[in-house]
C-alpha cells in the first residue's frame, strides 16, 4: 500500500506536489504516469480565478490510500467517479462504496478532510471540479429557493457542506462524451471546459428539482435503489422488467418501490429505463456499421417506428436524421 | 402600405460593451452585464450575453419581434461569427389545389464567417426567433484549428488578405441535438448559464472538427459575392422539384464567370452546384417520405421531378445507405 497526502485547492500549484509523489513528470499541468504505481495521465486546468478541474484517468497497479488535507478552505470540490473495480472511499470514519452504480458524485467543503482508498487493478476516470465558495454561492443564489437549499447543504451546526449523490444520466453521458476525446487534441481543454459547465449545470438542475428530498431516504433504502438501477443497466439489451419483478428483487412493495425509485432517482424506474436504453441505441448508431431496424430489435424495442418514436421524444432528431446528417 | 423596417447597426465586441450599445438604440435594458430584456412595443423575449472563456463569448435570442426591423452587423476585422438558427429547417407546403404542384422552401440553419463580411438580420413578425451565436477571436479559432493542416496552408487560411473563411450548411446532428437540449430550457433557470457557456463550447469544438473535413479553398470573397452565391442556393433550393438549371444560369444570375462562380460556391457551401442540388434534392425526399400525401414511391420521385423511380431509389440508396420507405403508406 502506498500513502499519499495532498491537497486540493482552486489555485493548481498543488499538481506539482501530487506529481512529485507520484514520481511522475508535470508538463502543462499534465502529468504522466507510467511506474509500478499507476498508468495514466492526470491533469489540472484552471478555468479562471474561480474554478478549476483536475481529471485522472489511470490504473492503479497497488493499493494508494490518499490523505486529503487542504491548506485553502475557501472552495468546495465537486467529485465526479467513473471508476471501476475496487474503489472504495472513507470519510469521517464511515465507508462509502464508490463505484458505477453507487455514490459517485460528492460534494466536500474544503475545510474537511476525507480520506480515501483506491485499490489496486482499480480503473479510475474522475472529474474533480474545484469552485470558490463565494462563486457557488453566487451560483445558486437565482434559484427560487435558494434559502432552503442554501440550510439544506449547509450543514447548519458545523457550518459545512458534504454532500454523497448519484451522477444523473445526463451526467454520465457527458462525461462518456468526455472520454472519447483524445487527451492530445488541441480540442482538449475545449472539451474539458465545456463538460464542466455542462456538470455544473446539471448539478444545480438535481438540486433545484428532487435532490434535496434525499436527505430524508435511509441509506439502506439508498442502497436498494442503486442496486436495482445496476440491475437494469445489465438489462439494456431485454425489454422492461415488470415493476413487481423489481421490487421483489430488492424484498419491497410495488408501491414503496416506485416512490422511493423516483425519489432517489428523480426519474421513474421505466423513464430510467428509457433513458439509458435510448443513450446506448444512440451509440450503437454512432459506429454506422448497424440499420436502423437492427438497433431497434437489438434493443427489445417492439418495432422500428416504437423506437423511432422514443429517440425523438428524448432527443428531438429521428435515428434517420441523426445518422444521416451527422 | 410599405413597410419601412428600422435599422439597428451595432458590430460585436468579446465583452459586454457591443450588448448596452444596442440595447440603448434599441430601448432595451441590461440586467447583470448579460441579459437584454427587449421593449415591449419592438418585441418579446430577451437575450442572453456570455463570455464565455478568452477569445469566445455566445449570444443566444429567443425573442419575437412585433415591428419590421433590420440588424445590420457592420464589418469589423478581427472576429469569426458562427450562427446557428433554430426555426423549421425545411418547410414544404402545397400551393393550390393541383395535389401535384408543391412549393418547397428550405433553409440552412448554419452560417460561418469571417467578421468582415456584413450581415443583415430581418426577424420575422409575431413569430419566435430562437437563434444563437458564438463570436469567437481570429487568434483563438486559429490557435484551436492549427493542427488540423499543413503549416503553409494555416497561414493561407487565416490571412485575411489572401482568404475570407465563410460557409453556409445545415446544422450537422451533434449540435442540433445540443440546442435542442438548450432550446427546452427555461433562460430564467438557475442554471441556463452553465447550459449556455456548456453548449458554447461544444459548438465551437464540433465547428472546428467539422470544418477540419472541408477542403481548404483560399480566396477571398466580397460580401457582395457572398450574398450572391447565398442567394443561389436559395434559388436551388426553392427550385428542387425542376430540373438542374444548369452552372451557366446560375453563374449569370449570380454576376459571375462560370469558373469563379464554381469556386465560390465550392468554397462556401462545400459542394458543387450540382452535388448541392442532388443532396438538398434527397434531403426533401427524406421529409417528403414522411409526409402523409404520398401513397407511393413514385409519387415521391415524380414530385421532385425525377424521371425514373428507380433512379431515384438508387441515388436514395447511395446517399442514406437504406431505401426510401415511405412513412404513412396505407
Amino acid at each position: 500500500m502506498k500513502n499519499i497526502s495532498y491537497r486540493y485547492g482552486v489555485n493548481l500549484d498543488w499538481l506539482d506536489e501530487l506529481a512529485a509523489a507520484f514520481n511522475c513528470e508535470v508538463e502543462n499541468g499534465h502529468v504522466y504516469c507510467s511506474n509500478d504505481t499507476i498508468t495514466g495521465t492526470l491533469y489540472g486546468l484552471q478555468i479562471n480565478e474561480e474554478l478549476s478541474v483536475f481529471i485522472q484517468d489511470a490504473v492503479y497497479h497497488t493499493d494508494v490510500f490518499y490523505k486529503m488535507s487542504n491548506n485553502d478552505d475557501d472552495f468546495v470540490g465537486v467529485y465526479f467517479n467513473l471508476s471501476e473495480g475496487d474503489t472504495v472511499q472513507i470519510t469521517d470514519n464511515m465507508q462509502k462504496a464508490v463505484g458505477r452504480w453507487a455514490y459517485n458524485v460528492a460534494v466536500i467543503d474544503s475545510v474537511l478532510s476525507a480520506d480515501y482508498l483506491i485499490g489496486s487493478g482499480s480503473n479510475v476516470f474522475s472529474i474533480s471540479i474545484f469552485i470558490k465558495k463565494t462563486a457557488f454561492l453566487r451560483s445558486i443564489s437565482s434559484i427560487p429557493n435558494f434559502q432552503e437549499i442554501r440550510d439544506v447543504i449547509f450543514d447548519a451546526d458545523r457550518n459545512t457542506l458534504v454532500r454523497f449523490e448519484r451522477a444523473s444520466n445526463q451526467a454520465w453521458f457527458l462525461m462518456s462524451e468526455l472520454r472519447k476525446v483524445n487527451f492530445g487534441s488541441t480540442l482538449y481543454d475545449t472539451y474539458l471546459v465545456g463538460t464542466v459547465y455542462g456538470l455544473i449545470a446539471d448539478y444545480l438542475d438535481q438540486i433545484i428539482d428532487h435532490d434535496i428530498v434525499l436527505g430524508r431516504v435511509y441509506q439502506e433504502d439508498i442502497v436498494s435503489i442503486v442496486s436495482s438501477q445496476s440491475q437494469l443497466i445489465e438489462k439494456l439489451k431485454q425489454p422492461f422488467p415488470s415493476i413487481k419483478v423489481l421490487a421483489s428483487s430488492v424484498n419491497m412493495s410495488d408501491s414503496k418501490y416506485k416512490n422511493l425509485f423516483k425519489k432517489v432517482t428523480g426519474t421513474s424506474a421505466k423513464a430510467f429505463f428509457m433513458a439509458n436504453k435510448l443513450d446506448a441505441a444512440k451509440e450503437m448508431l454512432d459506429t454506422g456499421s448497424y440499420s436502423i431496424a437492427e438497433v431497434a430489435h437489438h434493443f427489445s424495442f417492439y418495432d422500428p417506428s416504437h423506437f423511432i418514436e422514443q429517440f425523438k421524444a428524448r432527443y428531438d432528431v429521428t435515428p434517420k436524421e441523426y445518422v444521416t446528417l451527422y | 402600405m410599405h413597410l419601412s423596417r428600422q435599422k439597428f447597426p451595432f458590430f460585436y465586441t468579446l465583452n459586454p460593451e457591443w450588448l448596452f450599445r444596442i440595447a440603448s438604440e434599441m430601448g432595451a435594458k441590461v440586467v447583470d452585464n448579460k441579459m437584454m430584456l427587449m421593449p415591449t412595443d419592438l418585441a418579446e423575449g430577451m437575450g442572453v450575453f456570455l463570455e464565455v472563456m478568452p477569445g469566445l463569448s455566445v449570444f443566444l435570442i429567443d425573442m419575437s419581434f412585433k415591428k419590421p426591423v433590420a440588424i445590420d452587423r457592420v464589418p469589423q476585422d478581427d472576429q469569426f461569427i458562427a450562427y446557428y438558427d433554430l426555426g423549421e429547417e425545411i418547410t414544404t407546403h402545397v400551393l393550390g389545389t393541383t395535389p401535384h404542384r408543391a412549393g418547397y422552401s428550405s433553409r440552412l440553419g448554419m452560417a460561418f464567417m469571417d467578421s468582415c463580411i456584413p450581415t443583415s438580420l430581418l426577424p420575422p413578425i409575431n413569430a419566435r426567433s430562437y437563434s444563437l451565436r458564438l463570436i469567437i477571436s481570429k487568434d483563438l479559432l486559429k490557435s484551436l484549428a492549427r493542427p488540423n493542416y499543413p503549416n503553409s496552408v494555416t497561414e493561407q487560411l487565416f490571412d485575411s488578405s489572401q482568404n475570407t473563411l465563410y460557409f453556409y450548411s445545415h446544422i450537422d446532428s451533434r449540435s442540433k441535438i445540443l440546442l435542442n437540449q438548450l432550446k427546452s430550457r427555461k433562460i430564467k433557470d438557475g442554471s441556463f448559464e452553465f447550459h449556455l457557456k456548456h453548449t458554447a463550447l461544444y459548438l465551437l469544438a464540433y465547428l472546428i472538427e467539422r470544418a477540419a473535413n472541408f477542403e481548404p479553398i483560399i480566396n477571398r470573397v466580397t460580401d457582395r459575392e457572398g450574398s450572391a452565391i447565398k442567394q443561389s442556393a436559395d434559388y436551388i433550393m426553392a427550385n428542387l422539384d425542376k430540373d438542374f438549371v444548369g452552372i451557366s444560369l446560375l453563374a449569370e444570375m449570380a454576376g459571375m464567370s462560370v469558373s469563379k462562380y464554381k469556386l465560390l460556391f465550392k468554397k462556401i457551401l462545400k459542394s458543387t452546384p450540382k452535388q448541392f442540388y442532388i443532396n438538398e434534392r434527397l434531403l426533401l425526399a427524406q421529409k417528403l417520405l414522411q409526409s402523409p400525401q404520398f401513397d407511393s414511391l413514385s409519387q415521391v420521385a415524380y414530385e421532385l421531378g425525377y424521371n425514373s423511380p428507380r433512379y431515384f431509389i438508387n441515388s436514395y440508396v447511395n446517399k442514406f445507405n437504406t431505401y426510401p420507405v415511405l412513412k404513412n403508406s396505407k
